[in-house]
């Protein structure tokens, strides 16, 4: 991998000790965001998505967390790096918006107060500087009449425009990659929709790299540029959103996409059976309990190893190795890499040069 | 309704409600057998003259026998106006006796008060900080200990051990050296120890289980993706949501005591302050006197609750001053 990339990150582990023994929520990933592209984690609720994107900064409280692996931004290992230095880093280059912007906001003090304190612990700006460029950012993240909101406190915010003071707060350091955890979660459809817009421009704008946290498939097909999708603490596939969308390779992957009517999903009631105990994790792949195709080499030795399917697309499934037969977990629709047949049009999103 | 007006109203009220408690407090008084009275009518039966016209007599050199509006009036009158009658014990105004018992009193009381509304918060949220840590624990240790003694037991316990044993402090408190002087200080820190330990160990709790909700909020974690420092995160994030509920807490602990405890610690280092004042005219059932020191903890408390609830508003954005 070359050491140009925005974020890299390698064997990420984060265990946590609990009184019934270690618990894993992430368990060896691997990913990496470029500056300028947008890489979502998908997965269901408990698959360890927020948990890695937390240890990127070390903001998982340690102990009770415990983070392994390798966190290199801009060549820099963060896991390496002194706390203070990290300090430096976090809401400065790397910023975070969270999932509930309910919370997510001190209540004694005034939503200008908050925004600029993300900037003024960071770099030596006057108070009118920091005023001015947090109404600016106010404004540019649609608060109207952001300079008389700037002295009003959070509670005097509905939720949409919660989340969009936290989005000005992210972006009042320039960071250089923006971390949101399921920020459209908390919010009803339309605002979704709204704020989706926002932070795409705004990528744009400011030339972020953007990781992506999401369970909403939906939400991933307008934003995406890769997608990993992560099952208990593993990572089960990645791949560009295009191949993602259009020949998912793992059957965790397909379940997901079954479980989606606009995408011509036909589960009803999502995927049989519930996520492994995080405390002691079935051999073989974290997903075979649940899937349909599982047979004796699936429950035996570690996750299985990730194989390119497509270029730019890997599986972590023993279907695909060498001298197995992947047309066992294809769907139908399936066509096989490099063949001449496009899509039947099953799936919402096809790709572009087909 | 903004804040300035919010705050007239509740200075308002907080004359009307002092008026209210005064205006009991005559009633009950004025129920009540007038001692002086009774005191002339036993002395006219023991000297063989007539008790009744010997009562009639003293009713009339102190106005009793005017109609009582025009009695509650005067009585009224006189409160608002500092004009609280004669202490007949201490042959001074009452009004005089009650600020020279004060200067000794706020000799104790404000240091007091001050250590407590700094240390309390400030140990209870150090205490969350390190929950289950030796030191959580050696605090949490203090403040049941501090709040469970009584006051007055553990300031004779002290006082044995260091006045009488060590011979640091003197057993009864030296009305003669000065206020701001190493020995004053040194005699007031048994009195001040004893009160911080009973008013600190319920803002210690409350503020420890009310910060270690906030250490633990979505906001402390934006905090620290912001690249807040902890110290700064502690002080900013976590110390000004605990001081909301702490504050309700606060004026209340003080009050209840201020009133109380302070009382029985006055008599045991023989402070004569306040507390002891008030002793003293209930043994000597000085009358005025005990109504001049219950009018004085009114107006304290009637204040302390005002200050209360303006702070409670100034801490907590939320709380608006509409439709109240």
């Amino acid at each position: 991998m070359p050491s140009d990339q925005l974020l890299e990150v390698e064997d990420l582990t984060t265990t946590f000790g609990t009184d019934d023994g270690t618990l894993t929520a992430v368990d060896g990933v691997d990913f990496d965001v470029d500056t300028g592209e947008t890489v979502c984690i998908v997965g269901e609720s408990g698959s360890g998505k927020t948990v890695a994107t937390e240890s990127i900064t070390r903001i998982i409280k340690t102990p009770p967390g415990e983070i392994e692996g390798t966190v290199r931004y801009k060549g820099r290992d963060l896991l390496a790096m002194p706390e203070s230095e990290l300090r430096d880093i976090r809401g400065n280059e790397i910023a975070h918006i969270f999932q509930n912007p309910q919370e997510a906001m001190n209540h004694c003090y005034t939503v200008g107060w908050q925004i600029t304190e993300a900037l003024q612990i960071h770099q030596d700006v006057s108070d009118e500087e920091a005023r001015a460029k947090a109404v600016d950012l106010m404004d540019r993240v649609g608060i109207a009449n952001a300079s008389a909101r700037f002295d009003d406190y959070p509670h005097e915010f509905s939720g949409g425009q919660k989340q969009r003071v936290m989005i000005a707060m992210a972006l009042v350091g320039d960071p250089d990659l923006l971390i949101a955890d399921e920020p459209t979660t908390a919010l009803d459809v339309t605002v979704q929709a709204q704020i989706l817009r926002l932070l795409d421009e705004l990528q744009e704008e400011f030339d972020m790299g953007v990781l992506f946290v999401t369970h909403d498939l939906g939400v991933v097909a307008e934003i995406a540029d890769r997608i990993v999708v992560m099952y208990a603490g593993k990572v089960m596939e990645r791949g560009g959103v295009l191949d993602i969308f259009d020949h998912p390779a793992h059957p965790y992957t397909q379940q997901l996409l079954e479980c989606l009517p606009e995408f011509g999903g036909t589960t009803v009631g999502g995927i049989p059976g519930t996520l492994p105990d995080p405390h002691d994790p079935p051999d073989g792949c974290r997903f075979a309990p649940r899937c349909e195709y599982a047979e004796g080499a699936c429950r035996a030795g570690e996750q299985p190893e990730e194989i390119e399917v497509s270029p730019g697309q890997r599986v972590s499934c023993v279907h695909y190795r060498p001298g197995m037969d992947p047309s066992v977990v294809r769907n139908d629709n399936f066509e096989p890499v490099g063949g001449d047949g496009a899509a039947d049009g099953e799936g919402g999103v096809s790709r572009a040069d087909d | 309704m903004g804040f300035g007006r919010y705050v007239t109203a509740r200075v308002l009220w907080a004359g009307v409600v002092s008026l209210v408690i005064t205006t009991i407090t005559f009633l009950l008084l004025s129920a009540a057998p007038n001692p002086d009275v009774q005191q002339a009518t036993t002395q006219a039966a023991l000297q063989g003259g007539d008790p009744a016209a010997a009562a009639e007599r003293a009713r009339e050199l102190r106005g009793l026998d005017e109609p009582l509006y025009v009695r509650y009036f005067d009585f009224i009158q006189g409160v608002y106006t500092l004009d609280w009658g004669w202490s007949s014990s201490r042959s001074q105004p009452v009004l005089e006796a009650v600020v020279g018992a004060l200067y000794y009193t706020a000799q104790y009381s404000i240091p007091w008060t001050i250590l407590t509304v700094i240390l309390g918060p400030l140990v209870g949220v150090y205490s969350a900080a390190n929950m289950y840590s030796w030191r959580d624990h050696a605090a949490t240790g203090f403040a049941f200990f501090g709040y469970a003694i009584p006051n007055f037991f553990f300031g004779i316990i002290l006082l044995l051990i260091f006045g009488v044993w060590l011979e640091v402090i003197p057993v009864v408190y030296n009305t003669d050296v000065a206020v701001f002087s190493v020995e004053n200080v040194v005699q007031l820190a048994i009195p001040v120890f004893v009160l911080v330990t009973g008013s600190i160990g319920a803002l210690m709790r409350v503020s420890r289980n009310e910060s270690a909700e906030f250490q633990n909020s979505d906001f402390m974690k934006t905090a620290k993706a912001k690249g807040v420092s902890p110290l700064r995160a502690y002080a900013y994030h976590v110390m000004r949501p605990t001081l909301v509920p702490v504050s309700t807490t606060l004026v209340g602990q003080l009050l209840a005591l201020f009133l109380g405890s302070s009382l029985l610690v006055e008599v045991v280092f023989g402070i004569p302050g306040l507390g002891r004042l008030t002793f003293e005219a209930l043994l000597s059932q000085d009358t005025n006197l005990v109504l001049g020191t219950t009018l004085f903890f009114t107006f304290v408390a009637v204040v302390g609750n005002l200050i209360e609830d303006l702070v409670f508003t100034v801490l907590d954005p939320r709380i608006s001053y509409d439709d109240r």
